[in-house]
Protein backbone atom coordinates (compact mmCIF):
# COMPACT_ATOMS: atom_id res chain seq x y z
CA UNK A 1 0.00 0.00 0.00
CA UNK A 2 1.22 3.33 -1.07
CA UNK A 3 1.98 5.75 1.54
CA UNK A 4 0.80 8.82 0.87
CA UNK A 5 2.42 12.35 2.72
CA UNK A 6 0.20 15.15 3.97
CA UNK A 7 1.26 18.79 3.55
CA UNK A 8 1.56 18.92 7.14
CA UNK A 9 3.94 15.90 7.35
CA UNK A 10 5.85 16.71 5.01
CA UNK A 11 6.37 20.61 6.29
CA UNK A 12 7.34 18.50 9.70
CA UNK A 13 9.46 16.40 8.08
CA UNK A 14 11.46 19.42 6.46
CA UNK A 15 11.74 21.35 9.67
CA UNK A 16 13.53 18.69 11.68
CA UNK A 17 15.64 18.15 8.29
CA UNK A 18 16.48 21.97 9.03
CA UNK A 19 16.69 21.76 12.66
CA UNK A 20 19.11 18.74 11.85
CA UNK A 21 21.11 21.23 9.70
CA UNK A 22 20.87 23.74 11.38
CA UNK A 23 22.61 21.90 14.29
CA UNK A 24 25.43 20.67 11.99
CA UNK A 25 26.04 23.82 10.94
CA UNK A 26 26.64 24.86 14.44
CA UNK A 27 29.25 22.16 14.79
CA UNK A 28 30.71 22.82 12.01
CA UNK A 29 31.01 26.39 13.16
CA UNK A 30 32.73 25.44 16.72
CA UNK A 31 34.92 22.76 14.58
CA UNK A 32 35.78 25.78 12.48
CA UNK A 33 36.60 27.86 15.79
CA UNK A 34 38.37 25.01 17.39
CA UNK A 35 40.54 24.51 14.04
CA UNK A 36 41.43 27.79 14.24
CA UNK A 37 42.38 28.54 17.56
CA UNK A 38 44.64 25.33 16.85
CA UNK A 39 46.11 26.16 13.91
CA UNK A 40 46.91 29.77 16.04
CA UNK A 41 48.18 27.75 18.70
CA UNK A 42 50.53 26.32 16.39
CA UNK A 43 51.64 29.03 14.81
CA UNK A 44 52.59 30.34 18.09
CA UNK A 45 54.62 27.13 18.70
CA UNK A 46 56.39 27.55 15.08
CA UNK A 47 57.30 30.92 16.37
CA UNK A 48 58.66 29.58 19.55
CA UNK A 49 60.49 27.16 17.43
CA UNK A 50 61.52 29.75 15.41
CA UNK A 51 62.57 31.89 18.00
CA UNK A 52 64.70 28.83 19.61
CA UNK A 53 66.26 28.39 16.31
CA UNK A 54 67.30 31.51 16.01
CA UNK A 55 68.70 31.77 20.13
CA UNK A 56 70.61 28.01 18.76
CA UNK A 57 72.05 30.29 15.86
CA UNK A 58 72.96 32.66 17.82
CA UNK A 59 74.58 30.19 20.76
CA UNK A 60 76.04 28.60 17.48
CA UNK A 61 77.59 31.70 15.73
CA UNK A 62 79.08 33.21 19.81
CA UNK A 63 80.34 29.25 20.21
CA UNK A 64 82.07 29.74 16.58
CA UNK A 65 82.65 33.05 17.92
CA UNK A 66 84.76 31.78 20.79
CA UNK A 67 86.18 28.87 18.49
CA UNK A 68 87.67 31.22 16.09
CA UNK A 69 88.99 33.49 19.17
CA UNK A 70 90.54 29.88 21.01
CA UNK A 71 92.21 29.50 17.88
CA UNK A 72 93.31 32.89 17.18
CA UNK A 73 95.02 32.55 21.09
CA UNK A 74 96.67 29.59 20.02
CA UNK A 75 98.18 30.82 16.91
CA UNK A 76 99.32 33.99 18.35
CA UNK A 77 100.62 31.57 21.17
CA UNK A 78 102.75 29.09 18.62
CA UNK A 79 103.89 32.41 17.09
CA UNK A 80 105.22 33.47 21.03
CA UNK A 81 106.34 30.32 21.61
CA UNK A 82 108.28 30.59 18.25
CA UNK A 83 109.94 34.17 18.86
CA UNK A 84 111.01 32.35 22.34
CA UNK A 85 112.73 29.56 20.62
CA UNK A 86 114.31 32.29 18.15
CA UNK A 87 115.48 33.92 21.20
CA UNK A 88 117.04 31.65 22.77
CA UNK A 89 118.87 30.75 19.61
CA UNK A 90 119.87 34.14 19.10
CA UNK A 91 120.78 34.20 22.69
CA UNK A 92 123.03 30.70 22.23
CA UNK A 93 124.79 32.51 18.88
CA UNK A 94 124.72 36.21 19.10
CA UNK A 95 125.59 36.74 22.49
CA UNK A 96 128.26 33.96 22.91
CA UNK A 97 130.57 35.22 20.45
CA UNK A 98 131.02 38.66 21.71
CA UNK A 99 131.80 36.75 24.98
CA UNK A 100 134.55 34.80 22.81
CA UNK A 101 136.32 38.08 21.92
CA UNK A 102 136.25 39.50 25.11
CA UNK A 103 137.65 36.50 26.81
CA UNK A 104 139.75 35.77 23.61
CA UNK A 105 141.58 39.25 23.11
CA UNK A 106 141.96 39.81 27.20
CA UNK A 107 143.92 36.41 27.34
CA UNK A 108 146.06 37.28 24.48
CA UNK A 109 146.41 40.88 25.53
CA UNK A 110 147.56 38.53 29.10
CA UNK A 111 149.67 36.21 27.10
CA UNK A 112 151.62 38.39 25.01
CA UNK A 113 151.99 41.26 27.37
CA UNK A 114 151.30 40.37 31.07
CA UNK A 115 155.04 39.58 31.69
CA UNK A 116 155.44 43.61 32.14
CA UNK A 117 151.98 44.46 33.60
CA UNK A 118 152.01 45.83 37.49
CA UNK A 119 149.89 43.15 39.87
CA UNK A 120 147.28 45.92 39.53
CA UNK A 121 146.76 45.63 35.97
CA UNK A 122 146.85 41.87 36.30
CA UNK A 123 144.51 41.74 38.86
CA UNK A 124 141.61 44.13 36.61
CA UNK A 125 142.22 41.70 33.50
CA UNK A 126 141.75 38.61 35.48
CA UNK A 127 138.39 40.01 36.84
CA UNK A 128 137.57 40.78 33.30
CA UNK A 129 138.20 36.90 32.41
CA UNK A 130 136.67 35.13 35.21
CA UNK A 131 133.54 37.20 34.40
CA UNK A 132 133.33 36.42 31.24
CA UNK A 133 133.84 33.26 32.01
CA UNK A 134 130.82 33.56 34.30
CA UNK A 135 128.48 34.87 32.24
CA UNK A 136 129.31 32.19 29.19
CA UNK A 137 128.04 29.52 32.21
CA UNK A 138 125.06 31.46 32.92
CA UNK A 139 124.63 31.41 29.15
CA UNK A 140 125.14 27.68 29.24
CA UNK A 141 123.11 26.97 32.21
CA UNK A 142 119.84 29.01 30.32
CA UNK A 143 119.94 27.57 27.34
CA UNK A 144 120.12 24.12 28.80
CA UNK A 145 116.96 24.89 30.99
CA UNK A 146 115.37 26.23 28.03
CA UNK A 147 116.23 23.13 26.14
CA UNK A 148 114.81 21.02 28.67
CA UNK A 149 111.89 23.27 28.76
CA UNK A 150 110.73 22.29 25.07
CA UNK A 151 112.31 18.78 25.27
CA UNK A 152 109.85 16.02 24.29
CA UNK A 153 109.77 13.35 27.45
CA UNK A 154 110.34 9.65 26.02
CA UNK A 155 109.54 6.95 28.70
CA UNK A 156 111.89 3.91 29.44
CA UNK A 157 112.26 1.89 32.19
CA UNK A 158 115.36 3.28 34.04
CA UNK A 159 117.68 1.61 36.25
CA UNK A 160 117.70 4.09 39.21
CA UNK A 161 120.71 2.07 40.99
CA UNK A 162 122.90 2.30 38.57
CA UNK A 163 122.29 5.85 37.14
CA UNK A 164 122.71 7.25 40.66
CA UNK A 165 125.99 5.00 41.40
CA UNK A 166 127.83 6.41 37.89
CA UNK A 167 126.77 10.17 38.53
CA UNK A 168 128.66 9.47 42.03
CA UNK A 169 131.87 8.42 40.70
CA UNK A 170 131.56 10.99 38.13
CA UNK A 171 131.88 13.64 40.48
CA UNK A 172 133.82 11.50 43.27
CA UNK A 173 136.45 11.18 40.33
CA UNK A 174 136.41 15.34 39.88
CA UNK A 175 137.29 16.04 43.77
CA UNK A 176 139.39 12.81 44.46
CA UNK A 177 140.94 14.42 47.87
CA UNK A 178 137.79 15.11 49.73
CA UNK A 179 136.41 12.27 51.84
CA UNK A 180 132.92 11.06 51.72
CA UNK A 181 130.80 8.72 53.74
CA UNK A 182 127.97 7.90 50.82
CA UNK A 183 125.12 5.99 51.67
CA UNK A 184 123.06 4.67 48.40
CA UNK A 185 120.24 2.68 49.15
CA UNK A 186 118.72 0.11 47.01
CA UNK A 187 116.71 2.15 44.87
CA UNK A 188 113.52 0.89 42.80
CA UNK A 189 113.49 1.46 38.67
CA UNK A 190 111.33 4.08 37.94
CA UNK A 191 109.61 4.92 34.81
CA UNK A 192 110.60 8.43 32.97
CA UNK A 193 112.96 10.28 29.96
CA UNK A 194 116.48 8.24 30.71
CA UNK A 195 118.75 11.58 29.75
CA UNK A 196 116.15 13.93 31.95
CA UNK A 197 115.75 12.29 34.94
CA UNK A 198 120.00 11.63 34.86
CA UNK A 199 120.13 14.92 34.43
CA UNK A 200 117.62 15.39 38.14
CA UNK A 201 119.80 13.38 39.66
CA UNK A 202 122.47 14.67 38.34
CA UNK A 203 122.07 18.20 39.83
CA UNK A 204 120.49 17.27 42.75
CA UNK A 205 123.77 15.21 43.91
CA UNK A 206 126.32 17.77 42.51
CA UNK A 207 124.68 20.09 44.77
CA UNK A 208 125.27 17.64 48.02
CA UNK A 209 128.72 17.61 46.70
CA UNK A 210 128.84 21.32 46.41
CA UNK A 211 127.10 22.22 49.46
CA UNK A 212 129.35 19.79 51.68
CA UNK A 213 132.60 21.36 50.33
CA UNK A 214 133.41 22.90 53.94
CA UNK A 215 132.59 19.75 55.82
CA UNK A 216 135.17 17.57 57.27
CA UNK A 217 133.39 14.58 56.31
CA UNK A 218 130.85 15.09 53.51
CA UNK A 219 127.93 12.53 53.79
CA UNK A 220 125.85 12.07 51.66
CA UNK A 221 122.75 9.50 51.45
CA UNK A 222 120.57 8.62 48.31
CA UNK A 223 117.35 6.62 49.74
CA UNK A 224 113.35 5.86 48.50
CA UNK A 225 110.07 5.15 50.10
CA UNK A 226 107.02 4.42 48.08
CA UNK A 227 103.59 6.98 48.96
CA UNK A 228 100.91 6.35 47.49
CA UNK A 229 101.26 5.88 43.72
CA UNK A 230 105.00 7.87 43.63
CA UNK A 231 108.29 6.81 44.56
CA UNK A 232 109.57 9.12 46.40
CA UNK A 233 113.51 9.44 45.66
CA UNK A 234 115.63 11.69 48.52
CA UNK A 235 119.39 13.30 48.35
CA UNK A 236 120.45 14.11 52.20
CA UNK A 237 123.42 15.78 52.86
CA UNK A 238 125.58 17.30 55.96
CA UNK A 239 126.04 20.47 54.04
CA UNK A 240 125.90 24.01 54.43
CA UNK A 241 122.00 24.18 54.10
CA UNK A 242 119.15 26.43 53.44
CA UNK A 243 117.29 29.18 55.49
CA UNK A 244 113.55 26.91 55.24
CA UNK A 245 112.10 30.98 55.28
CA UNK A 246 113.48 31.45 51.76
CA UNK A 247 112.39 27.50 50.15
CA UNK A 248 110.13 29.08 47.71
CA UNK A 249 112.88 30.62 46.10
CA UNK A 250 115.06 26.93 45.84
CA UNK A 251 113.79 26.16 42.51
CA UNK A 252 113.71 29.68 40.75
CA UNK A 253 115.73 30.00 37.52
CA UNK A 254 118.04 32.56 38.62
CA UNK A 255 117.42 32.51 42.28
CA UNK A 256 120.02 31.59 44.60
CA UNK A 257 120.09 31.20 48.46
CA UNK A 258 123.94 31.35 48.91
CA UNK A 259 125.91 34.17 47.83
CA UNK A 260 128.97 33.13 44.72
CA UNK A 261 131.58 33.74 47.20
CA UNK A 262 130.39 31.09 49.76
CA UNK A 263 129.60 28.73 46.80
CA UNK A 264 129.16 29.49 42.90
CA UNK A 265 126.64 28.77 41.04
CA UNK A 266 123.99 30.22 38.21
CA UNK A 267 120.91 28.85 39.70
CA UNK A 268 119.60 27.21 37.36
CA UNK A 269 120.30 23.59 38.92
CA UNK A 270 117.37 23.44 41.01
CA UNK A 271 114.98 25.43 38.56
CA UNK A 272 116.26 22.39 35.82
CA UNK A 273 115.73 19.61 38.40
CA UNK A 274 111.73 21.03 39.14
CA UNK A 275 111.00 21.12 35.35
CA UNK A 276 112.20 17.86 34.99
CA UNK A 277 110.22 15.91 37.97
CA UNK A 278 107.16 18.57 36.62
CA UNK A 279 107.27 17.09 33.29
CA UNK A 280 107.31 13.69 34.33
CA UNK A 281 104.04 14.93 36.75
CA UNK A 282 106.01 14.69 39.83
CA UNK A 283 106.98 17.16 42.59
CA UNK A 284 110.44 18.52 44.27
CA UNK A 285 110.75 19.56 47.57
CA UNK A 286 113.09 20.26 50.27
CA UNK A 287 114.11 20.83 53.91
CA UNK A 288 116.80 21.51 55.50
CA UNK A 289 118.00 23.11 58.37
CA UNK A 290 121.08 26.19 58.33
CA UNK A 291 124.40 24.25 58.42
CA UNK A 292 123.24 21.11 59.62
CA UNK A 293 122.34 19.72 56.16
CA UNK A 294 119.60 19.51 53.61
CA UNK A 295 117.45 17.03 51.91
CA UNK A 296 115.83 17.26 48.67
CA UNK A 297 112.86 15.00 47.70
CA UNK A 298 111.80 14.28 44.08
CA UNK A 299 108.54 12.03 43.52
CA UNK A 300 107.42 10.35 40.62
CA UNK A 301 104.65 8.16 39.57
CA UNK A 302 104.58 4.68 39.55
CA UNK A 303 102.02 4.11 36.93
CA UNK A 304 102.77 6.99 34.22
CA UNK A 305 100.40 7.51 31.35
CA UNK A 306 103.10 7.61 28.36
CA UNK A 307 102.27 10.60 26.22
CA UNK B 1 149.50 33.09 -2.05
CA UNK B 2 147.69 32.34 -5.19
CA UNK B 3 149.89 29.68 -6.60
CA UNK B 4 150.46 27.95 -3.47
CA UNK B 5 148.50 25.01 -2.31
CA UNK B 6 145.49 26.19 0.29
CA UNK B 7 145.42 24.85 3.55
CA UNK B 8 143.01 25.62 5.47
CA UNK B 9 139.13 27.47 4.01
CA UNK B 10 138.23 30.09 6.82
CA UNK B 11 134.81 31.22 6.24
CA UNK B 12 133.81 33.30 9.02
CA UNK B 13 131.75 36.21 9.06
CA UNK B 14 132.42 37.11 12.85
CA UNK B 15 135.97 39.23 12.58
CA UNK B 16 136.98 38.63 16.15
CA UNK B 17 136.28 34.86 15.46
CA UNK B 18 138.49 34.95 12.61
CA UNK B 19 141.61 36.54 14.26
CA UNK B 20 140.97 34.40 17.27
CA UNK B 21 140.71 31.32 15.12
CA UNK B 22 143.86 32.21 12.95
CA UNK B 23 146.12 33.22 15.68
CA UNK B 24 145.47 29.60 17.34
CA UNK B 25 146.29 28.38 14.17
CA UNK B 26 149.27 30.30 13.43
CA UNK B 27 150.59 29.62 17.02
CA UNK B 28 150.96 26.06 16.26
CA UNK B 29 152.21 26.76 12.46
CA UNK B 30 148.52 25.54 10.82
CA UNK B 31 147.52 29.04 9.61
CA UNK B 32 150.50 29.06 6.35
CA UNK B 33 148.08 28.15 3.74
CA UNK B 34 144.88 29.96 4.99
CA UNK B 35 142.23 31.73 3.09
CA UNK B 36 139.96 33.63 5.34
CA UNK B 37 135.88 34.74 3.73
CA UNK B 38 133.53 36.24 5.01
CA UNK B 39 130.02 34.79 3.75
CA UNK B 40 128.88 31.63 2.57
CA UNK B 41 128.41 33.27 -1.20
CA UNK B 42 131.96 34.34 -1.64
CA UNK B 43 133.47 31.17 0.01
CA UNK B 44 131.04 29.15 -3.14
CA UNK B 45 132.91 31.90 -5.87
CA UNK B 46 136.30 31.34 -4.38
CA UNK B 47 136.02 27.23 -4.34
CA UNK B 48 134.65 26.98 -7.87
CA UNK B 49 136.58 29.93 -9.16
CA UNK B 50 134.06 32.49 -10.31
CA UNK B 51 132.98 36.12 -10.08
CA UNK B 52 135.92 38.20 -8.82
CA UNK B 53 137.93 34.64 -8.56
CA UNK B 54 137.69 33.51 -12.04
CA UNK B 55 141.45 33.35 -12.43
CA UNK B 56 142.24 31.41 -9.43
CA UNK B 57 142.51 27.35 -10.20
CA UNK B 58 139.57 25.55 -9.18
CA UNK B 59 141.61 22.77 -8.41
CA UNK B 60 143.62 23.75 -6.24
CA UNK B 61 141.04 22.84 -3.59
CA UNK B 62 141.49 23.62 0.40
CA UNK B 63 142.48 20.56 2.42
CA UNK B 64 139.85 21.48 4.75
CA UNK B 65 137.39 24.24 5.04
CA UNK B 66 136.41 25.50 8.38
CA UNK B 67 132.74 26.96 7.81
CA UNK B 68 130.56 29.06 9.97
CA UNK B 69 127.04 28.37 10.20
CA UNK B 70 125.50 31.34 10.93
CA UNK B 71 126.38 33.93 7.53
CA UNK B 72 124.90 36.58 6.09
CA UNK B 73 123.63 35.79 2.00
CA UNK B 74 124.50 32.14 1.75
CA UNK B 75 124.67 30.61 5.06
CA UNK B 76 127.03 27.63 6.18
CA UNK B 77 123.97 24.90 5.88
CA UNK B 78 123.73 25.96 2.20
CA UNK B 79 127.52 26.14 1.58
CA UNK B 80 127.60 22.60 2.79
CA UNK B 81 124.83 20.96 0.84
CA UNK B 82 126.22 22.52 -2.23
CA UNK B 83 129.76 21.24 -1.38
CA UNK B 84 128.68 18.12 -0.83
CA UNK B 85 126.21 17.58 -3.91
CA UNK B 86 129.33 18.31 -6.36
CA UNK B 87 131.51 15.60 -7.10
CA UNK B 88 134.18 17.93 -7.74
CA UNK B 89 134.12 19.20 -4.38
CA UNK B 90 132.44 16.15 -1.76
CA UNK B 91 135.95 14.96 -0.80
CA UNK B 92 136.65 17.85 0.54
CA UNK B 93 136.58 17.90 4.55
CA UNK B 94 133.86 20.32 5.77
CA UNK B 95 133.80 21.41 9.85
CA UNK B 96 131.07 23.38 10.43
CA UNK B 97 131.43 25.44 13.41
CA UNK B 98 129.19 27.34 15.41
CA UNK B 99 127.92 29.13 18.35
CA UNK B 100 124.19 26.95 18.41
CA UNK B 101 124.11 24.23 20.28
CA UNK B 102 120.66 23.80 18.47
CA UNK B 103 119.98 19.96 17.65
CA UNK B 104 118.08 20.72 14.41
CA UNK B 105 121.15 22.22 13.38
CA UNK B 106 123.71 19.61 14.19
CA UNK B 107 121.22 16.97 12.44
CA UNK B 108 120.77 19.14 9.71
CA UNK B 109 124.96 19.16 9.18
CA UNK B 110 125.12 15.74 9.78
CA UNK B 111 122.56 14.54 7.12
CA UNK B 112 124.03 16.95 4.19
CA UNK B 113 127.10 14.44 4.91
CA UNK B 114 129.58 17.30 7.69
CA UNK B 115 132.83 16.44 8.37
CA UNK B 116 133.01 17.61 11.93
CA UNK B 117 130.72 19.47 13.87
CA UNK B 118 131.97 22.07 16.22
CA UNK B 119 130.43 24.38 18.94
CA UNK B 120 132.11 27.08 19.26
CA UNK B 121 133.95 27.35 22.93
CA UNK B 122 133.60 30.49 24.68
CA UNK B 123 136.35 30.41 26.52
CA UNK B 124 139.31 31.21 24.35
CA UNK B 125 141.36 28.42 25.84
CA UNK B 126 138.96 26.04 24.54
CA UNK B 127 138.63 27.40 21.43
CA UNK B 128 142.16 27.56 20.72
CA UNK B 129 142.61 24.23 21.50
CA UNK B 130 139.32 22.67 19.50
CA UNK B 131 140.72 24.47 16.66
CA UNK B 132 144.16 23.78 17.01
CA UNK B 133 142.74 19.90 17.34
CA UNK B 134 140.71 20.17 14.34
CA UNK B 135 143.34 21.77 11.73
CA UNK B 136 145.72 19.20 13.23
CA UNK B 137 143.42 16.63 12.43
CA UNK B 138 142.45 17.23 9.39
CA UNK B 139 145.78 18.89 7.77
CA UNK B 140 148.34 16.05 9.25
CA UNK B 141 146.53 12.97 11.05
CA UNK B 142 143.73 12.66 7.75
CA UNK B 143 144.37 11.06 5.00
CA UNK B 144 143.13 12.18 1.74
CA UNK B 145 142.82 10.31 -1.30
CA UNK B 146 145.43 11.18 -4.20
CA UNK B 147 143.87 14.30 -6.36
CA UNK B 148 142.04 15.69 -4.16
Amino acid sequence: MKKTYSDADLKSELEIVRNLLDKKNLENLETKEELESVVKELAVQITKKEEKVLKLAEVNKDLAHQIEIKEKKTAELEVVIQELEFFSYSVSHDLRSPLRAINGFSRIILEEYGHDFEEELKFYFDEILSNSEKMGELIDSILEFSRIAKHKLSYRSIDTNSTVNSIIRELRNLEPDRDFEIKIKDLPGVSGDKNMIRQAFFNLLQNAFKYTGKKEIAVIEVGSYLEEDNTVFYVRDNGAGFDEQYSNKLFGVFQRLHSSKDFEGTGVGLATVEKIITKHNGRVWAESKVNEGACFYISIPVNVDKE
Amino acid sequence: MANSEIQILLVEDDRSDAILATRALQKHNLANNLVHLEDGAEALDFIFAKGKYADRDPENKPKVIFLDLKMPKVDGLEVLKVLKDNEATKLIPVVMMTSSQEESDIVASLKLGVNSYVVKPIDFEKFSKTIVQLGFYWLVVNKTPNGL
